[in-house]
């Protein structure tokens, strides 16, 4: 079956959460999800395969680095076949965090058309191994149906607003914007320097950033 | 140049896409123009099939040339109009023995000084975009060879415009995504100060923010970045 026939599937019209569930399937991996950097803007994940990839792409959005991090500025996959014993010892706060996650072997794969940079495929394994060159073939061929998807799913748009499923997989990541707004005005500074006194607090306490934001919406967690 | 070179340079030319002046009609004339030299024709057109079912004449090689494919339109008939509603190629007519096919056309062609007539389908995958048009005014017909070079070439100019198209349309979408991303991002940016300089509740803060857009006829994303700038205090989202 082709990638087109799977996503279309019996009775189905796609959609975002199926074309991660394929992402993984065709290439085999554990699980699948992507992540809209449109622009350098962190713009969510609009589809996760599962709890894993859902919470890999969150570590990556929060920590700031990552395969999908390195892949979508890089211009090429970044690979890491073990993230426990890598050849290469990197991403500092996002390797352990990935392991207790359950990614053994992670991969980030930029989503791109041309010279449009969107973001990253993130591909992971909770085993430790390489793509093959087959696999490898098929992300990049899943990267580029992702590119189309995304661009696909904004035209369905009205002009000026997000798609409906963007807007769904940006939520966590809006959550943490109305936190630095509360946070900028609570300590008086910019929302810039707002955001990073988020993020500062999330790392030191190894919590997720969209946590740490939720508490401050919530009244639980004030700096100022 | 000799041929080969002519032909080489062509195929270059015809998928330069990436220049920032690339224009659909320069693509096709390029394409006339080098077909009228490399095949030794008297004139070469392209039409185009039109978004609604309408065609349209597109670069022509020479006026007369121009004014033929305008009678052709207006005629409702000629070979490239066949070629365009069927998808297949019309190849190495002699106008003086079509056995009375096009009887409005044929007689304006003749009378043009154009004896023989190809005209091969602009395609992509099912799609008709067009056809190419050559003639000459002599009925000496075009080799197998030089009528697949001329297919050849007739595609390659196809998936150049296809592409561009593509690529345009591509970018456009991203711009959108990207501009509907920031503003919502300044949007909920806003909403947090006005939330906690308000003492409300984030949809609090959402509708005061939006009620003073409407009432003030501003657009939300442009209030939101007052908000943020410091130039529009909370106390006065009134």
């Amino acid at each position: 079956m082709t990638i087109l026939q799977k996503l279309r599937g019996p009775g189905e019209t796609g959609g975002a959460a199926r074309l991660c569930e394929v992402g993984a399937e065709v290439v085999g991996t554990s699980g699948a999800g992507v992540m809209l950097m449109a622009d350098g803007v962190a713009g969510g994940s609009p589809c996760s395969s599962d709890a894993v990839s859902a919470t890999l792409e969150e570590l990556q959005f929060t920590l700031g680095e990552g395969p999908c991090i390195d892949a979508h500025r890089l211009g090429f996959p970044v690979l890491e076949p073990d993230l426990k014993n890598p050849d290469n010892k990197r991403w500092i706060g996002f390797a352990p965090a990935a392991l207790a996650a359950g990614a053994r072997a992670i991969f980030g794969f930029p989503i791109r058309l041309g010279s449009i940079r969107l973001g990253a495929l993130n591909l992971y394994c909770d085993g430790a191994g390489s793509l093959t060159d087959d696999q490898h073939a098929v992300a990049l061929v899943m990267a580029d149906v992702v590119a189309r998807a995304v661009l696909a799913m904004q035209a369905g748009a009205p002009a000026g607003t997000l798609s409906t499923e963007i807007e769904q997989g940006a939520d966590r990541l809006f959550v943490v914007h109305q936190a630095s707004g509360m946070v900028s005005a609570q300590i008086g500074v910019s929302v810039g320097e707002a955001l990073l006194r988020l993020r500062a607090h999330a790392f030191a306490g190894e919590q997720p950033l969209s946590k740490v934001a939720s508490n401050v919406i919530a009244g639980r967690l004030r700096f100022g | 140049m000799n041929r080969e070179a002519l032909v080489a340079q062509t195929f270059v030319s015809l998928t330069d896409t990436l220049v920032d002046d690339f224009d659909i009609v320069e693509v096709h004339s390029v394409l006339v123009e080098r077909c009228v030299e490399l095949f030794e024709l008297t004139a070469a057109a392209v039409m185009l099939a039109g978004p609604d079912g309408d065609p349209r004449v597109g670069a022509s090689s020479s006026e007369a040339m121009h004014l033929l494919e305008v009678f052709e339109l207006q005629s409702q008939e000629g070979p490239c109009l066949d070629c365009i509603r069927s998808g297949e190629p019309v190849v190495n007519e002699d106008l003086e023995h079509v056995n009375g096919r096009w009887p409005t056309f044929v007689p304006a062609a003749l009378a043009a000084g154009f004896r023989s007539v190809h005209a091969l389908p602009m395609r992509l995958r099912g799609t008709t975009l067009g056809a190419l048009n050559m003639y000459k005014s002599d009925a000496e017909p075009l080799s197998t060879e030089e009528v697949l070079l001329a297919q050849a070439l007739a595609d390659v100019a196809t998936i150049a415009v296809m592409q561009h198209q593509a690529a345009r349309d591509a970018q456009v979408l991203n711009e959108q995504l990207t501009h509907a991303l920031h503003s919502r991002i300044t949007i909920e940016q806003a909403k947090g100060i006005v939330a906690e300089r308000g003492h409300q509740d984030m949809e609090q803060a959402f509708q005061r923010l939006r009620s003073y857009a409407r009432r003030n006829n501003l657009k939300l994303a442009d209030v939101a970045q007052r908000v943020i700038d410091g130039t529009l205090v909370v106390e006065a989202l009134e």
